[in-house]
């Protein structure tokens, strides 16, 4: 049945139904008529008659429903009534329908945002074909690059990779990625653009085969551009593509500089398409591995069987079972490792040990579903709690208009309405405003959702989360909103069929025990309770949100400028680097303004680490000793950094003009290093060396010990970390070593201590390009905004809590003033008795302010174990806070007192100007 | 519940339908020709001897019913004797067949009870 057919019928059922009404009606009146006839014949008077053919025949209206029962249809008959009924009560009470659906749409539309987030991030599929075939290789995202043996198997080196691929026939395309997206330097070949930054990923040259997807222009990388010294191919982005070159047909097939390496835009990927992992500012570039070996010549990762730098994703052909197949690629990993890493004998029992998992990537490899996952539960708990003290206030106020309008439903019942009728009607209208409530949500939803990923994702540049509520989102709303209607409107729906006919009118109003009901007290309670448990979370997350950013990271953010840097290596001969350091050191200290420059290889909340095996001179073997422990850090820095990004020097020097490559070679360790690895001895004068050939244990000279500062991760301690001067190489044996220890001298990050808060932008982009005209800025950003950055998921969750916090709060203030008003108003009549019989008016001030505030300090008192509990449940999200810190539990009963006494004093001081005489005469 | 009596003055004399009578007695009085709804109760009044008393408010649902299932039809009239109009309701073929059947078995039903009722007393 076509739409217009479905209305057509819809609009002749309902023809039909009004001529039958109008037929009923009609039938009715003439029976009616002639009966009183007939009694005005037999004598009656005519309004004798009339009344009396009235009663033979009873209630019209309970006839006309009888009647209408035997049509049958009638469901939707009094739906139809019912809402009608239900939007005539709303229009009567502009102030109460408006009051509610606020308050809905603002629970509603904080709930449906935060699940389209949820959707979005943790539930939907990636945007290629068939996604529920995918599988990846193990879960343990540790970024970027290792060595052989991991415990849980998923970084692989490109010929493991290709071992893989060519072995594994239970998969029809195995494709292998960069764990990472990098910033390259990006330019028209020939043409004297400037370079822009541009992130690449590096793929298997079936990667996009494996996924699926068609190029939107162009061709998309094939094998053959992925086989060594092919010519290096590249896929733009459609965004890329759209963005910075207007959607330029001519731009497939046009020669780029990456770097300085040539590169042909071969293809655009589909719109859409983001890549194999869902993360804020995505790929703009994919190019095969191969150009990888171009682009970094010896120090290429591809090139070495033992560097681990790819993650592996495939395609499981129909019907297999993932354990098996996991079962088969662990016999050819361990078959692998054992043949070429010459493992020990130790390293052999860890190798057999180590776990070897296929798990679904129908949702790529998760970054932000990492970052994200938890905090997005959280905050859905919030959002729900919020909704709950939502209905709670709306439940309240349906519930004070349901007693005003006892009377009415009272006449109705005598009229013969039926039970179960008003039951249907109330809970009619309370749907009918949840969804009204819910539409309006959806607006609430719409911005809300944007600005929750401004907060998520400060400073990304894009982020491809669509903020619109899909279809499962909006279905979520949809349900959420009739499910709401159902849990506020019960209460009042079952006391509305409670009503007896004779009672209200007996009572007049004038009974004493009539104050607000004991469901209006309930539900003050629970809403005091919830409200406790919101603030108390928005507290604890707000204290340690506080404690995060102004703790004491070992370094000084103030007047700092971070550049993330593209130097164009083509000559990264450690003589030209040397000078080129020197240079661009000297250069930039002469800017105005800038105090202090340094370099290194990373500076702190650059997102880099660089862990490695030590060997110490004294200490046997190799550190860590054993694998699950924490390798200690590793940077390379200029002279001046410490001073430079304001890390203090707590013994011994720090590294400074002396340390050249010829000079003696040095070391400067934290505080962590020093305890942990010389607990009873004086580090200064001691040696160590990289990586574990006991060789090397002499290599460098400790020469001084700064505070701790940290690097990655905010919340833990820092960790033990050397740092040695760049250029001061050694000579090593292993391939793995030398490339690592050349692509460590490679300087992405520049470090400005300014005199103040100054703008040197400008002066250092032209500086840089003064010293190195390939040179390109990839970003530059203040060193306090970066770490502000760092805590932008905490950020959200604390500053949406406080929100939602706020808000329950003025909900809660909002229904217990709405109930006070109400029972002071039912009470006028009451209170003037009182009055008139002496009551001085203090008293029923405070009668009225303990009948309001009684189920408060009740919800207050419930609302504390609860609110421990919730606090207990995010514990492992705080820093520094206990999880039932008692200032934070004091300010949030002393809001939650002090809002609720500013709520119930209004109305109650209301009562003094009571005047006994006129309140009496008022009923 | 708050259903008022359907008269006010409920001699106890008169006696109420029994359940599901109702149905039976407007079928057979429309034997006689068709009528409106009125009618139908002023004529189960007086054929009882005003013994049985019709709720005007069941009467009207029961019309509709038996309308529905298709035992009845309805259709506006002009009354003979008054210058307006009645919705008369008349018997259709099925309504026949099923007032045969009905009878049949309250004749069955009313010699039973006055068996069991006869050797009771």
């Amino acid at each position: 049945m076509s739409v217009r057919e479905a209305v057509a019928r819809w609009r002749g059922w309902l023809a039909r139904r009004r001529d039958r009404e109008q037929d009923l009606e009609r039938e009715l009146r003439a029976h009616l008529d002639l009966e009183a006839e007939e009694r005005e014949a037999a004598g009656a008077s005519p309004e004798e008659a009339r009344q009396a053919a009235l009663r033979v025949l009873g209630s019209p209206v309970l006839v006309k429903e009888r009647v209408r029962e035997s049509w049958g249809w009638t469901w939707l008959d009094r739906l139809q009534q019912d809402l009608r009924l239900a939007l005539r009560q709303l229009r009567r009470s502009p102030g109460f329908t408006a009051a509610a659906i606020v308050t809905l749409a603002l629970g509603l539309g904080a709930n449906t945002a935060i699940f389209t987030l949820i959707n979005r991030v943790l539930l939907s599929p990636l945007p290629v074909s068939r996604p529920s075939e995918l599988y990846s290789l193990g879960d343990n995202r540790n970024c970027c690059v290792a060595t052989g043996i991991q415990d849980n198997f998923t970084l692989v080196s490109s010929t493991v990779y290709e071992q893989l691929r060519d072995h594994t026939p239970e998969f029809s395309q195995l494709a292998a990625f960069e764990s990472q997206v990098n910033l390259y330097s990006f330019r028209r070949s020939g043409a004297a653009a400037a370079p822009e930054p541009a992130r690449g990923e590096f793929v298997s040259g079936n990667y996009f085969a494996m996924f699926g997807v068609r190029p939107a222009a162009g061709r998309l990388l094939a094998a053959a551009d992925d086989r060594a010294g092919a010519p290096p191919a590249a896929v733009m982005s459609y965004r890329c593509w759209a963005e910075r070159y207007a959607r330029d047909p001519a731009v497939v097939g046009r020669s780029f500089a990456l770097e300085g390496l040539p590169v042909t835009v071969v293809g655009v990927a589909p719109p859409g398409f983001f890549g194999d992992t869902l993360r804020t500012d995505p790929p703009d570039l994919w190019l095969p591995t191969a150009a990888e070996l171009q682009l970094h010549g010896e120090a290429s990762l591809r090139r070495h069987p033992e560097e681990f730098w790819l993650y592996v994703v495939g395609r499981l052909r129909p019907g297999m079972r993932p354990a098996p197949v996991a079962a088969h690629i662990a016999t050819q990993v361990r078959q692998w490792l054992f043949a070429h890493a010459a493992p020990t004998a130790r390293e052999r029992a860890e190798i057999a040990r180590m776990g070897v998992e296929l798990h679904p990537a129908a949702g790529g490899v998760g970054l932000l579903r990492d970052t994200y996952g938890a905090g997005l539960g959280v905050l859905m708990a919030v959002s729900g709690l919020l909704l709950l003290i939502g209905c709670a206030n709306v439940a309240n106020l349906l519930l004070a208009r349901a007693t005003a309008a006892r009377q009415q439903t009272a006449v109705r019942v005598a009229l013969g309405a039926g039970r179960g009728r008003l039951i249907r009607q109330t809970l009619t209208e309370g749907v009918l405003l949840a969804l009204l409530g819910g539409a309006a949500g959806l607006a609430v939803a719409l911005a809300a959702t944007r600005l929750m990923l401004a907060l998520a994702f400060r400073g990304a540049g894009y982020v491809p989360i669509d903020p619109n509520p899909s279809l499962p989102a909006l279905a979520f709303g949809f349900a959420l909103a009739l499910l709401t209607g159902v849990v506020f409107s019960a209460t009042p729906a079952w006391l509305a069929s409670r009503v007896h006919p004779a009672e209200p009118l007996r009572g007049a109003g004038r009974s004493t025990r009539e104050g607000a009901a004991l469901p209006q007290r309930s539900l003050l309670v629970v809403q005091a309770a919830l409200s406790l448990v919101l603030l108390v979370g928005a507290g604890l997350l707000r204290e340690s949100l506080g404690r995060l950013e102004n703790q004491r990271f070992g370094f000084e953010t103030r007047n700092r400028l971070m550049l993330d840097v593209d130097l164009t290596l083509g000559d990264s001969t450690p003589e030209r680097l040397r000078a080129l350091y020197q240079a661009l050191t000297r250069r930039l200290t002469r800017i105005p303004g800038v105090a202090s420059a340094s370099l290194a290889l990373y500076s702190p909340f650059e997102g880099v680490n660089w862990s490695d095996a030590i060997c110490i001179e004294g200490i046997p073997g190799r550190i860590p000793a054993r694998d699950n422990e924490r390798a200690p850090s590793i940077d390379r820095v200029s002279p001046h950094y410490f001073e430079t990004v304001g890390t203090r020097l707590l013994r011994g020097r720090a590294i400074d003009e002396r340390d050249t490559p010829a000079s003696h070679h040095v070391a400067v360790i934290n505080e962590t290093f020093a305890r942990k690895y010389f607990p009873n001895r004086d580090p200064l004068g001691r040696h160590m060396g990289l990586g574990s050939d006991p060789r090397h244990a002499t290599d460098y000279e400790i020469v001084g010990i700064v505070e701790d500062a940290k690097y990655t991760n905010a919340r833990v301690p820092a960790w033990a970390t050397e740092f040695i001067p760049l250029l001061q190489d050694q000579v090593y044996d292993e391939p793995v070593m030398i490339n690592m220890q050349t692509r460590s001298n490679v300087v992405r990050s520049i470090q400005l201590r300014l005199a103040g808060p100054l703008d040197v932008q400008a002066a250092v982009r032209h500086a840089l390009a003064e010293i190195d005209p390939d040179a390109s800025v990839l970003g530059a950003v203040s060193f306090d905004e970066r770490v502000r950055r760092a805590f932008n998921a905490d950020r959200l969750i604390a500053r949406l809590t406080e929100l939602y916090g706020l808000l329950a709060l003025v909900l809660a203030s909002v229904g217990l003033y709405g109930v006070t008003a109400y029972t002071v108003a039912r009470r006028t009549a009451e209170i003037g008795i009182r009055v008139a019989l002496g009551a001085a008016p203090w008293n029923v001030v405070l009668m009225v302010l303990r009948g309001a505030l009684a189920p408060i300090a009740l919800g207050l008192a419930i609302g504390i174990p609860a609110a421990l509990a919730a606090g207990w449940a995010l514990a492992s999200r705080l820093f520094g806070v206990e999880p039932y810190e008692p200032h934070i539990f004091l300010v949030a009963l002393l809001a939650l007192a002090g809002a609720a006494f500013a709520a119930a004093v209004v109305p109650a001081l209301r009562t003094t100007v009571i005047d006994p005489i006129r309140a009496l005469r008022a009923e | 519940m708050a259903k008022p009596p359907a008269s006010s003055s409920s001699s106890p004399d008169r006696l109420e339908l029994l359940q599901g009578t109702l149905d039976m007695l407007i079928l057979r009085t429309l034997v006689f020709g068709p009528a409106h709804g009125h009618q139908v109760a002023a004529h189960i009044q007086r054929t009882s001897a005003e013994v049985l008393q019709v709720e005007h408010g069941s009467l009207y649902p029961a019309l509709h019913r038996l309308e529905r299932k298709g035992w009845i039809a309805a259709s506006w009239e002009t009354a003979k004797d008054r210058n307006r109009q009645f919705k008369y309701y008349r018997l259709t073929a099925a309504g026949r067949r099923q007032l045969v059947a009905e009878e049949s078995k309250w004749q069955q039903l009313a010699a039973a009870i006055a068996r069991v009722m006869g050797t009771a007393s």
